[in-house]
């Protein structure tokens, strides 16, 4: 680990500092970038966090009794945007349609975890950890997607999560990055030379002095303050007219972008939307769950709207730790429930699709007499984007202890 | 004078180095050592005061202390609202605003921390970072901070927003020098853990509780005309009914608790500890419905219609049919004395105090103290600290500070006196820890993987430069205890060096200081530079 790291360093570094070229980042990827190019493929993981309501996301309308079990919170037919006769939209999803259209936009109902558990923080855990069946697991499966395909040219900005912190699912011994916010990622003084002078201060003490991983997270470090100097992704203004929606997912959609424009090796980007925990009053085609799918739909529209063409190498993706109650409860929400509905668009996404078995809502075919049953494993779907997407080759070892050919496969991508 | 302080020290250290005596480091570096695993870190003049009173014989005064007898601490908690507030309190305000909220129709999105909650919840992180940087009693705190992360419970977790302060204060730091079957029982009975783990739902398969009794009656109560059960909250109330086991709490009491993943249970002995613990519930507060509520006080309650009364087997051990409250103590009591546990549990405290990769003969001291001492947590750690593991060269100065470490010692590092302003606890969260947010049950974790990357590292750069500069609100700061304003460098960097960094300033990081100081227009502004650096330097992130 050290001796790669110690590799990346000196050769990023090296290419970096002397990057007066406009192409060394480009010349960085293809000296560090092995059998593959820097930045040719992005995958973003959008965590619903709160448990979306994967019924009124996208609505069973076909089904009679989602409509007799929500008296009060069912979307209307009249006001939802069909997809197959079966399936639609939410109206808040609107800005998706074009998306869906197109081809690029697929749907995965049904999907969750295999472990009953109700609790958001259990679900959550699970499904960052990727071992559903065990609580023991120290690393995420992205972090271990990292540590198990190294040909992936190395670059402090492989893993990069928005917000504070790195999320479970990064967590563990390869490499990541939790950047709050690009523009302000480093040390913060109240000049550019102060600036310049700090990080030389900082740089230079942990250079000196710092040993094993201190060291080399500190070097990672430096090496992204300098890369993110040279490439300032912050100057790459959204293009195309997208407008991302004010708010945190937009900020970060937006980033994530710039990351990718400013190719910088950007693999596997994370991005938390919370407020998904509709207990109480979460309302129809107006309300509060309308309210957050329309910041969803926006933010998604805008970011493909912004990398235009550049989305054939880009697929997002959007989790939640469970779905909600078939039946409405007696506060015009929903409870905690089990399977839910995903996205998945972008790159060679075989979209215009619902994938996944639709179990109904039979009372017969619910899980536990209560919520929407679980057919699709969300490991077989996260490793079918792996292998699908960025080409994994031990999506084994990402997820310990599944077996993806239990189940049928979604067929999400290739022809 | 130097050569006297030194032997002091021996002679404490001397009789308990078995069996080979190990070389010990001089009297301040040891005092510096041990001042960073069984404190905060240390304050100015503090390793001088401990190196002069002989280290053993401090920590073993450490352990007499009483909590009352720090004045000033006790004035710094009186700034402290969230500790006047008992749970029903908590209930009452957070049911009012909520309330409110509905009635504004205001449906934000909700986040484990909304305003009163929020507000009350970072109060309350700050108190763990303004007692851990103020109170004498270093090893109490440090205490209280491992175990609060042992038996971790989640403030975003349903009711624990109103359970969690009186579980800090109740349950854990009367208990954190106690005895360890002591903690345990009271973290079992606790509503706080009770709800954080679920057990509090968990009832013994079909049995009926009272509420769902009233509401079988409620066709009859109907037919005269006594409609107080709307269907549609019948059937809601039904679907949050529990209708048998949960095994959260068993599980993590076995793998986490006590006996660890490898301790040799099965899933049956799992199973049979969650039956053996149907019943152990919660009085919900008053006022959490949201109505009127002239129900008791929440808290611990042991309901009779949950357990489960049939004979169970855990670990071997026989349980006969027709048990009640009292099975589960005993088998709190088997449990909190298991060899398993007694391993497990001395082995994490080891990896906390010792080396990430606990070193044998330390976990073997700290066990041996356990079987004699009958799991007295002072006895343990006088034995920790006595071993030879802890004092040796290798262990010294290689653990990474966790979030709440680095930022509490280099508070104190500069005098500095926190206060109720949620600055510095704020900063705890950014770095990566926020306290009491840790939502699985593992806690926060002890190894310096877990911590250092390399976001983190410079989050905790720009920590050390805003805390020296006076940036940060929320603590008072004393730069003249640490060096006084001089215009010579190099005795600013002694000084520095020998009241922060113990005087394991690397010659790497003393040339680096003295070169940008060069640059620095005052002393003053030298001064906060290089204490900025200093405690961002790689010397000051471990312990």
């Amino acid at each position: 680990m050290i001796t790669r790291r110690a590799f990346v360093r000196a050769g990023s570094l090296a290419l970096v500092s002397f990057g007066l070229d406009p192409l060394f980042l480009d010349r960085a990827a293809y000296a560090l970038g092995g059998r593959r190019v820097a930045g040719s493929r992005t995958l973003v993981c959008l965590f619903q966090r709160g448990a979306v309501d994967g019924l009124s996301m996208v609505i069973p309308h076909a089904d009679p009794r989602y409509y007799r079990e929500r008296p009060r919170i069912a979307i209307p037919r009249t006001a939802l945007i069909d997809l197959d006769g079966g399936f639609g939209f939410h109206p808040a999803l609107a800005p998706l349609e074009p998306l869906w259209s197109s081809g690029t936009l697929a749907v995965v109902h049904a999907v969750g975890s295999p472990n009953p558990t109700r609790s958001h923080f259990n679900a959550q855990d699970f499904m960052e950890s990727g071992t559903p069946e065990s609580k023991a697991t120290r690393d995420g499966w992205a972090n271990r997607y990292c540590q198990h395909h190294r040909e992936h040219a190395e670059t402090p900005f492989r893993a990069v999560a928005f917000g504070p912190e790195l999320p479970r699912a990064l967590a563990g011994s390869a490499p990541s990055l939790a950047i709050d916010d690009l523009r302000t990622f480093g040390l913060r003084t109240r000049s550019p030379s102060a600036n310049d002078r700090l990080t030389r201060a900082f740089e230079d003490l942990y250079q000196g002095s710092a040993t094993g991983l201190m060291s080399s997270s500190s070097a990672e470090a430096f090496d992204a303050i300098r890369m993110l100097r040279e490439a300032n992704p912050s100057r790459l203004n959204p293009e195309h007219g997208a407008e991302y929606p004010r708010g945190r997912l937009g900020a970060s959609l937006m980033q994530v972008a710039q990351l990718i424009k400013a190719k910088v090796g950007l693999e596997l980007a994370f991005v938390d939307v919370g407020g998904w925990d509709t207990h109480v009053n979460q309302g129809t085609d107006d309300g509060q769950l309308a309210r957050r799918l329309g910041e969803l739909g926006q933010a998604l529209r805008a970011f493909t709207s912004d990398l235009g063409e550049r989305m054939a190498d880009v697929v997002v993706l959007t989790m939640s730790e469970f779905g909600r109650t078939v039946r409405e409860n007696g506060t015009g929400g929903t409870d905690h429930g089990h399977g839910t509905a995903m996205l998945v668009l972008g790159g060679n996404v075989k979209g215009r699709q619902v994938a996944g078995e639709w179990p109904g809502l039979d009372s017969s075919a619910l899980w536990e007499g209560r919520d929407l049953a679980v057919t699709t494993d969300f490991r077989a779907l996260f490793g079918e984007v792996l292998t699908g997407h960025l080409g994994a080759k031990h999506p084994d070892l990402v997820f310990p202890g599944f077996d993806p050919s239990q189940g049928a496969s979604l067929n999400l991508f290739g022809s | 004078m130097k050569s006297l302080v030194l032997a002091t020290t021996l002679a404490a250290v001397a009789p308990t180095l078995q069996p080979a005596p190990v070389p010990a480091p001089a009297a301040r570096d040891s005092a510096y050592h041990l001042l960073n695993r069984f404190g905060f870190g240390s304050t100015p003049g503090l390793v001088d005061q401990v190196a002069t009173y002989g280290v053993l014989r401090w920590f073993d005064r450490q352990l007499d202390l009483r909590p009352a007898s720090d004045a000033a601490l006790r004035d710094l908690e009186r700034s402290f609202e969230v500790l006047e507030l008992s749970p029903d309190d908590l209930a009452r305000q957070f049911a009012a605003e909520r309330r409110t909220r509905l009635a504004a129709r205001d449906s934000q999105p909700t986040g484990p921390m909304l305003g009163r909650r929020r507000a009350l919840g970072a109060e309350l992180q700050q108190l763990a970072v303004a007692r851990a940087g103020t109170a004498e009693n270093q090893v109490l705190e440090v205490m209280a901070d491992f175990w609060t992360n042992h038996f971790n419970v989640f403030y975003g977790k349903s009711l624990d927003r109103i359970y969690l302060p009186d579980y800090i204060e109740s349950t854990i730091r009367p208990l954190a020098l106690g005895r360890f079957s002591d903690l345990l029982i009271a973290t079992a009975k606790s509503p706080a853990m009770l709800v954080y783990l679920d057990n509090a739902q968990s009832i013994a398969p079909g049995s009926v509780p009272p509420f769902e009794r009233r509401v079988r009656q409620e066709p009859r109560r109907r037919r005269r005309g006594l409609d107080r059960f709307p269907d549609s909250a019948m059937a809601t109330l039904r679907a949050r009914m529990p209708t048998g086991l949960n095994e959260n709490y068993a599980r993590e009491l076995l793998e986490l608790h006590t006996m660890g993943v490898d301790g040799g249970y099965t899933q049956q002995d799992v199973v049979n500890v969650a039956r053996i613990l149907t019943g152990w519930s919660i009085r919900r507060p008053l006022g959490e419905s949201g109505g009127p509520d002239r129900r008791a006080a929440g808290g611990y309650r042991f309901n009779e219609w949950a357990h489960d009364r049939g004979r169970k087997i855990v670990l071997g051990a026989e349980f006969p049919a027709g048990g009640g409250e009292d099975e589960g103590l005993r088998l709190l009591t088997m449990l909190a004395s298991h060899a398993a546990t007694m391993h497990f549990v001395s082995a994490k405290l080891c990896a906390r105090f010792v080396n990430d990769v606990p070193p044998d003969g330390c976990v073997d001291a700290a066990v041996a103290a356990w079987r004699h001492s009958g799991g007295d947590v002072r006895s343990i750690l006088r034995a920790l600290v006595r071993s030879a593991e802890f004092w040796a060269p290798a262990n010294i100065g290689t653990k990474v500070k966790t979030p709440f470490e680095f930022v509490v010692s280099a508070v104190r590092a500069l005098g500095g006196i926190p206060s109720s302003n949620p600055a510095l606890a704020l900063a705890v969260g950014r770095l990566g820890q926020p306290l009491y947010l840790q939502s699985a049950p593992t806690g926060y974790p002890e190894t310096q993987a877990d911590w250092v990357n390399s976001g983190a590292l410079l989050a905790r750069m720009n920590f050390a430069v805003a805390l020296a500069a006076g940036r940060l609100p929320g603590v008072a700061i004393d730069l003249d205890r640490v060096a006084p304003p001089t215009s010579d460098p190099e005795t600013l960097i002694r000084s520095i060096d020998r009241e922060i960094l113990g005087g394991r300033m690397n010659p790497n990081t003393h040339a680096v200081i003295l070169r940008e100081i060069g640059s620095e227009g005052s002393p003053a502004g030298a001064r906060a530079l290089a204490i900025g650096l200093a405690l961002g330097a790689p010397e000051f992130q471990r312990q």
